[in-house]
């Protein structure tokens, strides 16, 4: 059996590993690096980053922690990048070191598919090569979108690629869009010096997120002095000499030095040939794909950003494997209900499941259990106390539905609320297992108690 | 200010009013409860709000509280050293810890403040026996 795979993102590379681990000829096609965007451009830059940003605040605040810091701690953005160029690096290297150790053959060059089982590939160091195939998987990813009346042009008007390569520190810094992309830039160069001002077209930052999420959110921006206008509309942008004016739909300028547009993703189905084959794409120009990765041709699977829906590197590699394993005759599929997801802001955001609107409006009757990370001794100690974590559970069931944690580790902390969604489990579960004192986890425990009122350090309501 | 002179609303704000600007700030009570305060999402200006809602919250090491209008009427000054220093609210809650001046909408009724030996009686019998 042969699988070849276009596109070597945690979509792709992930796919290649596991088809080559059920006994599959493997080729794997990448015209760029190896990671996609994720390791590349994307998640791991940015956390990169991040950290750099985290080191600094803890830096910011050692007088708190009983430390004399002598001189001052700042920002140096050229050897920040650095660091990050060396993580990604390393991480490419750990990729096509494993595709070495699976066997999995890769072509660096673009691939475009040319008929049934037929795949065209030009080399990056020239030439070409022709692949027959029985099995295709594409996973061709996305890239940032631009608004069409102000293109990115790399020096004012960035995308969030051109945000991770900056050589200065910008004074002022304009973000169109306050998602997830949005909101993680903002928290970076306000914490390395920037005054940043974000703009969004709806009424509430990271709108994915459940309200409470959302609101909490809001006051962490608004207490590191980065300013979000909601509700605006991006009408215009002027790219003068050494800065850019925009123009907002409520009749307001702001003058910023540069601007980051991340206002979403753009999937990358163009000229893939995927006309030759007929595959089907949607209106935004996503491949369409079943649950089981299945596009409507026999045959050629699709995976991660490339199929629209949720963006998320961990859903693209699910994907990928559910992919592969049917290519080679499996039977699997993904299962959508249960895929945390995590936003690096400060502090971080953490949600699996249902939000409480979604659970209200798909006419479940639910209990909350609330829970402020304040009230634990690790949060004080560790320094950082702000955000919650909320559980939802079915009023009846007990059966936890949702979990939407904003507060320091909250990526890690969701968790323990996916599995508990992904089997079954009730608020009274997590409730009774013993968790660790002391952690930032006792907040899910204490959330949990919380659904039926019997938090222990909660004041009686 | 003298605290003995203010107006007293049950969830533990206090009121100063002279013609139709009312200062607003909150309780010796409520500071101490809270503990030490970190963060007030101070309110903007111009904006509206009712007696007995929400104006804006607290945010303390123990907990985070809801700052209830004792007046209906518009923010019109706000006290914006509280924003880099919040543990004025506990150091001066009747004094430099005054939150807001809010412009009382015109016949809006105030007769449900207490005034302050009302609120002590009201603290003794009713909140501290909670
Ligand atoms: C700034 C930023 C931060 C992010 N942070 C996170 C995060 O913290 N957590 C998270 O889960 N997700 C995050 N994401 C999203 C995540 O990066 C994507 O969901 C993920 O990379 C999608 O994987 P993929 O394999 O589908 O596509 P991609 O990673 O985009 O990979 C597709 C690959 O295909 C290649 N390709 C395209 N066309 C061809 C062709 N014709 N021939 C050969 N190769 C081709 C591309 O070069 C690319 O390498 C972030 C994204 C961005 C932009």
């Amino acid at each position: 059996m042969k699988v070849t795979i276009l596109g070597a993102g945690p979509g792709g590379y992930v796919a290649a590993i596991r088809a080559a681990q059920l006994g599959a000829e493997v080729i794997v096609v990448e015209e760029s690096e190896v990671g996609g965007t994720c390791l590349n451009r994307g998640c791991i830059p940015t956390k990169a980053l991040v950290a750099s940003a985290e080191v600094l605040d803890k830096a910011k605040k050692a007088k708190d922690f009983g430390l004399e810091l002598s001189g001052e701690v700042s920002a140096n953005i050229q050897k920040i990048i650095e660091r990050k160029n060396k993580i990604v690096g390393i991480q490419v290297k750990g990729i096509r070191g494993l595709f070495k150790s699976w066997g999995v053959r890769i072509l660096d060059g673009r691939g475009v598919i040319t008929g049934p089982g037929k795949i065209s590939v030009t080399l990056k160091d020239g030439g070409a090569e022709e692949i027959e195939t029985d099995k295709i998987i594409i996973a061709t990813g996305s890239r940032p979108a631009q608004i069409p009346i102000f293109p990115f042009d790399g020096e004012k008007i960035l995308s969030s690629t051109d945000a991770l390569n900056l050589e200065e520190i910008p004074k002022r810094l304009l973000v169109i869009g306050a998602g997830v992309i949005g909101c993680e830039f903002a928290f970076i160069y306000k914490e390395f010096g920037s005054e940043v001002t974000m703009v969004e077209m709806m009424p509430k930052a990271v709108s994915t997120e459940d309200e409470e999420i959302s609101a909490v959110l809001e006051r962490e921006l608004k207490k590191k002095k980065i300013k979000l206008l909601t509700n605006i509309k991006m009408e215009k942008i002027e790219v003068k000499e050494d800065s850019v004016q925009a123009f907002l739909s409520d009749g307001k300028t702001i003058e910023a030095d540069k601007v980051l547009v991340s206002i979403g993703r753009a999937m990358n189905s163009e000229n893939l040939g995927l006309e030759s084959i007929g595959v089907k794409t949607g209106q935004r120009g996503e491949i369409i794909a079943n649950s089981r990765m299945e596009t409507n041709v026999d045959g050629v699977y699709a995976a991660g950003d490339v199929t629209g829906g949720i963006m998320l590197a961990h859903l693209a590699s699910k994907e990928g494997v559910v992919a592969a394993e049917n290519a080679v005759g499996g039977d699997s599929a993904v299962n959508y209900d249960v895929v945390p997801a995590a936003i690096f802001t400060s502090p971080e955001i953490g949600s699996v499941g249902l939000r409480e609107k979604q659970a209200v409006e798909k006419g479940l009757k639910v209990r909350i259990g609330r829970f402020q990370f304040r009230a634990l001794g690790k949060a004080h100690a560790m320094g950082e106390i702000a955000g919650i974590v909320k559980l939802i559970a079915d009023e009846e069931s007990d059966k936890l539905l949702g979990a939407h944690i904003i507060g320091p580790h909250a990526s890690d902390l969701v968790h323990e609320a996916a599995l508990a969604i992904e089997k079954g489990l009730t608020a009274r579960d997590i409730a009774h297992m013993i968790h660790a004192h002391p952690t930032l986890a006792e907040g899910i425990m204490e959330a949990a108690e919380d659904v039926h009122d019997s938090a222990i350090h909660m004041p009686k309501k | 200010m003298d605290p003995e002179n203010l107006k007293y609303h049950k969830e533990h704000t206090w009121v100063n009013i002279s013609g139709n600007k009312a200062t607003i700030g909150i309780t010796g009570y409520a500071q101490e409860s809270l503990g030490d305060i970190v963060y007030i999402d101070l309110p903007e200006l111009e904006t509206s709000t009712e007696a007995n809602t929400e104006l804006t919250e607290i945010e303390s090491t123990k907990a985070t509280a809801s700052v209830i209008s004792p007046v209906t009427g518009s923010v019109v000054e706000v006290n914006e050293e509280l924003s880099d220093a919040p543990e004025i609210l506990n150091e001066d809650p009747y004094g430099k810890g005054w939150i807001a001046v809010i412009e009382v909408e015109e016949g809006a009724d105030t007769n449900d403040l207490m005034d302050a030996s009302d609120y002590e009686k009201y603290l003794e019998e009713e909140v501290k026996l909670k």
